[in-house]
């Protein structure tokens, strides 16, 4: 059969929409394979950190989501039972039933970060 | 198609899809804590009724049992020394026989309280369920509430509290105005405050604390039935702790 093939990359609009889908297909693709290796380098054990006992499981909410978020949550659950009287599960006081340590633990990351939160000054954690 | 134009078309594609799958993760990226605030007040009012004639003069139950509850710094030293809850003798005016009456004295929770309105960062407010409260996390120490109180009822923390009796609650570090919170923590909790539970262990049983909003409370049974007396009334404060016998 004669006339024009489906896609014909001597033709410049074709080729135009050829590069378009590639480049749609393929760079969310490179970009969700990159952010899963580097998760899972993440979460591949380390001993930088204290873990906590082996029989629980779960932080008080997902793990990645507490690594990069934990602030965001003791504010937001802090805004709630001091301002609302909304008391929560969840609570700065809690976090040492499992991470035992804070030298181990919270003040590994936040040395690393140069942060030094005031918040053991009234709030009881161990050391 | 010449290079200039597939340059710009995979450039512009790119682009798109890059931003698009950037969206995508912002878009879906689990939210904070606080968004999903479900709040509805309570419709109570906490209030108080001190039963001057059950009190015994020489007992400080209550005290005692508001520093352990609250880890509240008590050092014997007048210039540190807080008091949530405290026992003062009242002097007559003129020239008298008899010594004054010792009465309770604690922060009133004023329904129009004047140390929330100097506060200059909103940390002294009054709750939904009409406690006054400060969120020792906005305080910035500058006093303004200990003078605009006209009952004597803030402190500032001078030095804070070496022993740490209740381990659930937190102290206060130096630097920040307190008083009374009628023990939000408990109230919340469904418990009643640590005074009123010490009192009650006593024998006494002077200090309810209760719902002045509902009307078959037995704070409101005792202010309905009693003579009761606030503090300075006159001075447009509301406050929400009553005195029988005073
Ligand atoms: C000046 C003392 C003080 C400091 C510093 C402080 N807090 Fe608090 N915090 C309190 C008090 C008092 C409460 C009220 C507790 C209650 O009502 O149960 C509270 C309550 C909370 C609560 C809710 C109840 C609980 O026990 O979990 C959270 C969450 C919280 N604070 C987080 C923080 C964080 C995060 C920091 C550090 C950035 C911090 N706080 C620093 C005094 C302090
Ligand atoms: C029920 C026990 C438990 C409680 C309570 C708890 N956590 Fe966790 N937390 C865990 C577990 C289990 C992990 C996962 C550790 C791992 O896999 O390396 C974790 C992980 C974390 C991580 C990520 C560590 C990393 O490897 O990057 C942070 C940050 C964290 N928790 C903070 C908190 C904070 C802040 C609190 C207090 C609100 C808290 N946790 C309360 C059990 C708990
Ligand atoms: C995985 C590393 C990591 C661990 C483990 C960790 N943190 Fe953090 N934390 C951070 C980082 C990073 C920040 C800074 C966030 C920002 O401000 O952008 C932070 C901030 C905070 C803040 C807010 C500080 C401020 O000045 O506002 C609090 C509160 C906090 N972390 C509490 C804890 C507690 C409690 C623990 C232990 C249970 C803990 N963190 C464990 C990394 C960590």
């Amino acid at each position: 059969m004669k006339g024009k093939p489906l896609l014909s990359p001597a033709d410049p609009g074709q080729a135009r929409l050829i590069v378009i889908i590639a480049v749609l297909i393929f760079v969310p693709l490179g970009f969700s394979v990159v952010s899963q290796v580097s998760r899972n380098r993440a979460e591949s054990p380390n001993d930088f950190l204290e873990k906590p006992d082996p029989k629980y499981e779960e932080c008080v909410r997902e793990t990645s989501y507490m690594r990069f978020h934990h602030w965001e949550l003791l504010r937001g659950i802090r805004e709630e039972v001091v301002r609302y009287g909304k008391r929560s599960d969840v609570g700065l006081t809690k976090c040492s039933e499992c991470h035992t340590s804070r030298e181990r633990f919270c003040d590994k990351c936040h040395n690393a970060a140069s942060l030094t939160p005031d918040c053991f000054d009234c709030h009881y954690f161990p050391k | 198609m010449d290079r200039r134009d597939f340059i710009k078309t995979a450039g512009g594609a790119f682009l798109l899809a890059s931003s698009g799958a950037y969206a995508f993760r912002v878009l879906t990226a689990p939210s904070a804590g606080w968004m999903d605030v479900d709040f509805t007040p309570s419709g109570r009012k906490w209030g108080m009724v001190i039963d001057m004639n059950k009190c015994r003069e020489d007992c400080t139950a209550c005290l005692q049992a508001c520093r352990e509850e609250n880890n509240v710094a008590f050092v014997n030293d007048d210039r540190y020394d807080i008091h949530w809850i405290r026992k003062a003798r009242l002097q007559y005016k003129e020239e008298s026989e008899n010594p004054g009456k010792s009465v309770i004295l604690l922060c009133n929770h004023c329904d129009n309280p004047p140390c929330a309105q100097v506060c200059p960062v909103q940390a002294t407010y009054k709750r939904h369920d009409g406690i006054v409260i400060v969120d020792h996390h906005r305080c910035i120490g500058c006093r303004y509430c200990m003078i605009a109180c006209p009952y004597n009822a803030r402190y500032f923390n001078m030095k804070e509290s070496e022993e740490w009796p209740n381990k659930d609650f937190p102290k206060r570090s130096h630097g920040v105005a307190e008083a009374c919170n009628l023990c939000a923590h408990r109230l919340d909790a469904g418990k009643m405050p640590a005074c009123v539970e010490a009192c009650a262990r006593q024998g006494c049983g002077a200090l309810y604390v209760g719902d002045l909003n509902d009307h078959s409370s037995e704070v409101s049974r005792l202010i309905a039935k009693s003579a009761v007396k606030r503090i300075r009334p006159d001075l447009g404060t509301e406050p929400k702790v009553y005195y029988i016998g005073l």
